[in-house]
């Protein structure tokens, strides 16, 4: 019995360094992978949901939702590989889920692709639907990035969907359906032409698996 | 047979409440001396080690010219002044003078990045003299420029992280349409050089059109006078000389301010715990005073009785100065962390820096003030009168 009460205290003893350890391993800076935010949300909610009242930003990875599994399903759907040191399971996602009232408006959302000269930043507001309302590059380092952030440009996307995506690769470029007709408004900068639409497609994709799966699924 | 140790230790454990709570006592004014000793050791180390990583400790530029990048983007580059390339010849001789490097900063305005445009800095290095300012810096990929003329470039690590790019990609030099090839992509520093993208001077003077540069950057010997060729560099027309030893110093400066009040608290905290020390003892001695009177009826002299209360005071001493520093041991990377929320401007690296040497110093700082203030009831005790306590009443 004696031992067995001194078994007990040890490991009382023990329990609460093991705490203190744990939460100084914790608090240990990590270097993760660089994910991809509005650069003004308050002002960019109002310009991309005008109806809005408020948003609430949440922050995932594919790593903490699915894991490899989850990475695996993802490149299939995209049609490529995740690559690139920059490109990994770990990279966070900011979401902005939008409201208008009490009601749940729809959502923003970024990513990060690597272009041409530098990396492009590619944004879309969708409906509850999963429909785009809107689509810009919020930042592109290309003498053309002009053409590819121009509102006309955007404006092609409006009303889309990733089914839309799924009948075209952006990779290679070819498909059909409604996103095979856009054209790249500046043909000299067919890689980051093709770079924004894979981003796009990779966008919806994500989206597709954090969010509205998630809510398709709900009784 | 039973030794005065053992008794000492003995004669602690019948009061363990007591003798817990003093040592806990002991315990909290090491654990906060040595970590502020520690403090005081990491922070300078630290702090040297940050200016040492800046390569140079002296820069000369032109007067009212920015010298910080985060300065220089928020100016929009606009306020860049420029000295002569020929001024670096005029410093290079001096005997004070280890190395030169010049330097060329330039902002090129990106009018896609973000909505209303950004601005993109470049500085421009010397092949051949910038390396051997920064040998401490480590390459994720690549290495540097293969000429000094190269259209090529070395990322920050977060400029390649932001800009995602790997050794072999293109970068774009906004306003000028310049193309440049990455070589070599730079670890993390914890510096702005993090954030930079370096680029051969002669490259960048041909894309700027500027034949001039922005900086100079001065390693100083390191048995010179700092001071002096400061005083020199002053002569050089239109001109300002920023020193890092001089920023040094009023960091410095303002740190000691802080230290001195807080080794002020754990020197009150070190005087609570050693009258705690002197309350438990005393205690100890007048309950035991007829314990004390048999033993000196038995042969035992007033020096024996003193040493043995003595070794108890030792004994709560160094066990809960032990503990202290153990702690101070375990938690040093927590105090790290609270002591940089605390400070206005805290370096890389470990800020409490605790080694052995100076555990034993303050061990025994602790050992020699408990066993001075151990001294009053240990001689008490051994004034001890054996008939008289004998007498008394228990």
């Amino acid at each position: 019995m004696r031992g067995e009460g001194s078994i007990q205290m040890i490991r009382k003893a023990l329990v609460f360094p093991l705490a203190l350890l744990l939460l100084l391993v914790a608090a240990l800076p990590a270097l993760g992978a660089v994910g991809c935010d509005l650069n003004d949300p308050d002002r960019d909610v109002a310009r991309l949901f005008p109806d809005s009242s408020g948003y609430k930003t949440s922050y995932t990875a594919i790593d903490k939702r699915g894991g490899e599994p989850l990475l695996r399903e993802v490149e299939k759907r995209l049609g490529d590989r995740f690559h690139g040191i920059y490109e990994t399971i770990d990279v966070p996602y900011t979401i902005y889920e939008v409201y208008s009232g009490r009601r749940k408006a729809g959502y923003i959302h970024g990513v990060n692709q690597k272009g041409q000269f530098g990396g492009i930043q590619v944004f879309v507001a969708l409906d509850m639907e999963g429909r785009i309302k809107s689509f810009y590059i919020q930042k592109m380092t290309s003498q053309w990035a002009k053409k590819l952030r121009d509102p006309r440009f955007g404006r092609q996307f409006a009303g889309l969907s990733l089914r839309d995506f799924e009948a075209y690769d952006p990779v290679a470029g070819k498909g059909s359906g409604r996103v095979a007709e856009i054209r790249n408004p500046a043909p000299e900068a067919e890689a980051d032409f093709r770079a924004a639409l894979r981003a796009l497609k990779k966008n919806l994709i994500l989206m597709d698996e954090f969010v509205y799966s998630a809510e398709r699924g709900k009784p | 047979m039973i030794s005065r140790f053992q008794i000492a230790y003995k004669n602690l454990l019948r009061k363990k409440a007591r003798t817990l709570l003093t040592l806990v006592g002991i315990m909290l004014s090491s654990w906060v001396l040595v970590s502020l000793l520690g403090f005081n050791r990491g922070y300078e180390a630290a702090l040297n080690r940050d200016i040492d990583n800046m390569g140079y400790q002296l820069m000369v530029m032109a007067k009212g010219c920015p010298y910080e990048a985060a300065t220089m983007m928020l100016q929009g580059g606009t306020g860049l002044r420029y000295i002569e390339q020929s001024m670096v010849d005029s410093i290079v001789h001096r005997s004070e003078v280890d190395k030169v490097t010049p330097i060329l900063m330039q902002a090129f305005f990106d009018p896609d990045k973000g909505d209303g445009g950004g601005i993109a800095g470049y500085f421009g290095v010397d092949a051949e003299t910038f390396p051997t300012m920064k040998p401490f810096f480590r390459f994720r990929q690549g290495g540097w420029f293969h000429d000094e003329q190269a259209a090529e470039a070395v990322m920050g690590y977060e400029a390649a992280e932001l800009e995602q790019r790997e050794v072999g990609d293109k970068i774009l030099v906004p306003e000028k349409n310049v193309q440049l090839k990455v070589v070599g992509i730079l670890e993390r520093t914890g510096t702005q050089d993090d954030g930079t993208i370096f680029v051969p001077l002669k490259t960048l003077q041909k894309i700027s059109g500027i034949d001039k540069i922005t900086t100079i950057g001065i390693k100083v010997k390191k048995d010179a006078d700092s001071a002096k060729l400061e005083a020199a560099l002053y002569q050089l027309p239109d001109v300002q000389v920023v020193s890092f030893t001089q920023v040094k110093q009023t960091i410095m400066k303002l740190v000691a301010t802080a230290r001195v009040m807080v080794l002020s608290i754990a020197i009150i905290a070190m005087l609570i715990a050693m009258a705690g020390v002197v309350n438990t003892i005393l205690m100890s001695v007048l309950e035991r005073l007829q314990e004390i009177g048999i033993l000196k009826t038995m042969g035992a002299m007033p020096g024996d009785i003193f040493i043995l209360v003595w070794t108890e005071t030792l004994i709560l001493c160094s066990s809960g100065g032990v503990a202290g520093i153990g702690l101070a041991f375990v938690f040093a990377r927590l105090s790290d962390i609270l002591v940089r929320r605390v400070l206005p401007y805290a370096p890389g690296g470990e800020l409490v820096a605790i080694d052995l040497k100076l555990a034993l110093l303050t061990l025994a700082v602790i050992v020699v003030v408990g066993l001075l203030s151990g001294i009053y009831p240990a001689w008490k005790a051994g004034r001890v009168r054996p008939l008289e306590s004998i007498r008394s009443e228990g």
